[in-house]
């Protein structure tokens, strides 16, 4: 409420250093935070995992099927906390490629872990965001949430069984529209210029790399070891350990020279798009009394969530929609976030969901983002949880973080976390 | 020791003691804090025995500051939440004599003129302008624009003709102009908020802000660069200022640290005395111009207290001659 948030402004001012303000400032803190007391109910985060990502149809994992990605990183998880996975309550996997989101690869994907039939799975499929998907919708006591996604075996290709009539209804039409003709709608509709996108994905690739090379990556990967089958079609055992998207060499100049990859005169490049990826993440997740009382540590809390509806042909801007209403629910504004971790499915979107809130960009995917570490559509969500709260932990204070990200077909979500210090 | 009105659920924003009978005070207050609801405008009398209510009016929305004629001793004027200013009336026990609704947000302030010769009533909104108004409430004579945030307070200079001054949330002291409309002098008076102004009673180029960084500036208008004085000691935000009828070098101030205080710029150390006796954070303020030394507050904790601070009685320095209705000022 306005008059509620002015008067709030008089007690929690910014400039004032002089006077003893300390004690105030971070009673004010909470006090802005209506999310500032921790209850027994609350969803929290005890761990994740994920596995490297490879490069779609060339890279390491093209020839791994998308089970064996999830196996890894949930025995990890487990392994890693020294949970018994006959104590989970429920496993959720996000995926959207594989036929049904792949419920039947989920349920194989458990046993090849291990995991008692006793245990049930189901799988989430809201297009890029089922990784995220997949946590929000968890279940009481514990679960597992993960995502995995193989654009090596899948391709978007199949969009299923639907109705001739929907070429009469304008906004059923849009959902069709390739990703990249959305991500040059919203460059063209918003002004998104192709030096603002290519200096964007520069940055990406220029975080990536810098993350990579002081291995801010390594505790959350788990190593995979599978077959490849190279060129000459011989079969190999390679160890999957790094993630292969990035490029640390890019330079604008490079970028610059790329041709528009979707429309002849776009500004949408290969370059400054996501990588189609392999890969997946896993979560372990849970109410906190149950989290507390099997001694297990808490990473990360889920404070506030937010799924929004958005036009499918400029569905890149969810995330503008979605972000300002999770942080609304939160009781918190972008000032209070420390880092935001936004999907990049295209630069463009990116450029303009960060402008758009005003969102300082040194708060943004520092770790770099899907431009230069790749997409696999199921997995990201999961993937940004994971690095988020790591980067967070690295930073050492409690802080608040925010995941988003666009949705195929015309959506956003966003959901706010904290890391509650060390 | 303090006479109380209590006034249940309604959460006390201002206070203004009447210019003609000086037992007699009006409060403004809002229900529910303010935040949402109602308001109701109080008009309290002062008894050997305590407080007493003489009329009470309800309003649609808070009522956020009032301010009595100064030339009907019966009129007062408050100022809403939902934008408008209303003419009350003792004598008329139901209805506001007018309403006038021009301002598109909250009005914060209202005050009347003092001055001779003219009959002004001058309100500050939230919408970020300042409107002066006949005596009649018919329509605005001048819209003054200007502040870059809320308006929290517009105050008549008590010397000058057509003069008043506003704090805003812009953070700047501005003082305005009416015949010519404009702003004449723009101080960038505190990094955070200001949330109230006075005059000087007693010397015209002087002028005291109150802030949301606790502290309590002084402002000589000729050599605005830096304040005169500035006064450390609330823990919260300044929620009102106001300088003494009787005294060049004395003043009060209210805050949200649930304390008023009491200063007299002529020390070395001027923090005279701090008086803590609400539960919440106190609104209202204001000097008795016919008593010398007794004050006036309110607070969020429903209470509205008359009390003669022993501070101000037991002060030293000469007083000045009394401030009173007959010298001509203009």
């Amino acid at each position: 409420m306005h008059r509620l948030k002015l008067i709030s402004g008089h007690l929690c001012p910014g400039g004032s250093a002089e006077l003893n303000r300390d004690l105030q400032r971070a009673e004010c803190g909470s006090a802005a935070a209506a999310s500032g007391r921790d209850s027994p109910d609350d969803v929290v985060v005890v761990h994740g995992r994920r596995t490297a990502i490879g490069r779609a149809k060339r890279g390491a994992l093209k020839d791994t099927t998308p089970d064996e990605l999830l196996s890894a990183v949930m025995t990890a998880v487990l392994t890693d906390v020294g949970l018994s996975p006959d104590r989970l309550g429920d496993v959720c996997v996000g995926n959207v490629l594989q036929p049904g989101a792949g419920a039947l690869m989920a349920r194989v994907a458990h046993f090849l872990s291990g995991f008692p039939e006793s245990v049930p799975v189901y799988t989430v499929n809201r297009q890029c965001s089922s990784g995220l998907q997949a946590l929000l919708n968890l279940a009481d006591g514990h679960s597992v949430c993960c995502r995995v996604e193989s654009m090596s075996l899948q391709s978007i290709g199949n969009p299923g069984d639907l109705t001739s009539r929907l070429s009469d209804v304008e906004k059923a039409r849009d959902c069709l529209i390739p990703m990249g003709i959305t991500s040059e709608n919203v460059a063209e509709r918003f002004g998104v210029s192709r030096e603002k996108q290519d200096a964007f994905a520069l940055s990406s690739q220029q975080k990536a790399a810098r993350a990579q090379s002081l291995g801010r990556f390594d505790q959350e990967i788990v190593p995979v070891t599978t077959r490849f089958v190279d060129a000459d079609g011989k079969q190999l055992q390679v160890t999957v350990g790094r993630d292969e998207g990035v490029r640390p060499g890019t330079t604008l100049e490079g970028l610059a020279k790329l041709r528009p990859a979707f429309t002849p005169d776009g500004s949408t490049t290969a370059g400054n798009s996501s990588q189609v990826s392999d890969g997946a993440a896993a979560l372990l997740v849970g109410r906190r009394s149950v989290v507390e009382a099997l001694g297990l540590p808490v990473l990360g809390v889920l404070r506030a969530s937010a799924v929004v509806g958005v036009p499918p042909d400029v569905m890149g801007i969810g995330p503008a929609i979605a972000i300002p209403a999770a942080l609304e629910k939160a009781g918190l504004t972008v000032a209070d976030i420390d880092v935001f971790e936004i999907n990049e499915a295209f630069a463009s979107q990116a450029v303009y969901c960060v402008e758009k809130l005003g969102i300082p960009m040194e708060k943004v995917n520092p770790n770099g983002g899907a431009i230069a570490l790749g997409h696999p559509l199921g997995c990201t969500g999961a993937r940004q949880v994971v690095t988020l709260l790591n980067e967070l932990r690295r930073r050492g204070r409690r802080a608040f973080g925010v995941v988003s990200m666009c949705i195929g077909t015309g959506m956003g979500a966003a959901a706010v976390f904290e890391y509650p210090g060390p | 020791m303090a006479k109380v009105f209590r006034s249940p659920a309604r959460h006390g924003y201002a206070v203004e003691v009447s210019p003609f009978i000086p037992n007699r005070v009006a409060c403004a207050a809002s229900q529910y804090y303010g935040i949402a609801g109602c308001g109701t405008l109080l008009v309290l009398d002062e008894t050997e025995t305590g407080v007493a209510l003489v009329r009470s009016w309800e309003w649609s929305d808070g009522l956020f500051d009032v301010a009595w004629s100064e030339a009907n001793e019966h009129v007062l004027v408050a100022g809403g939440g939902d934008g408008s200013l209303q003419l009350w009336d003792t004598n008329n026990h139901s209805a506001p004599l007018r309403v006038a609704k021009e301002h598109t947000q909250e009005v914060y302030a209202v005050d009347w003129s003092q001055t001779r010769g003219e009959n002004l009533i001058v309100s500050g909104s939230w919408d970020q302008t300042a409107k002066v108004w006949d005596p009649a409430l018919s329509r605005s004579l001048t819209t003054l624009r200007g502040h870059e945030g809320v308006i929290y307070s517009t105050i008549w200079s008590p010397h000058i003709p057509g003069c008043f001054a506003s704090a805003s949330g812009d953070g700047t002291l501005r003082v305005w102009d009416v015949k010519s409309a404009v702003c004449r002098l723009a101080i960038p008076a505190h990094k955070a908020e200001i949330l109230s102004c006075d005059w000087c009673k007693y010397d015209q180029n002087i002028v005291v802000t109150g802030s949301v960084d606790c502290t309590v500036c002084v402002w000589d208008l000729r050599n605005i660069r830096q304040p005169v004085n500035q006064m450390l000691g609330h823990a919260y935000a300044i929620r009102r200022v106001k300088f003494s009828p009787f005294s060049k070098t004395v003043l009060a101030s209210c805050s949200y640290d649930f304390t008023v205080r009491f200063w007299d710029l002529s020390r070395n150390q001027p923090l005279l005395d701090t008086v803590e006796h609400h539960s919440e954070f106190v609104c209202g303020l204001d000097f008795n111009l016919h008593i010398p030394n007794q004050v006036v507050d309110c607070s969020w904790d429903e209470t509205v207290k008359i009390y003669t601070p022993a501070c101000l009685s037991a002060a030293t320095h000469k007083r000045e001659k009394s401030w009173s209705k007959s010298s001509a000022w203009s």
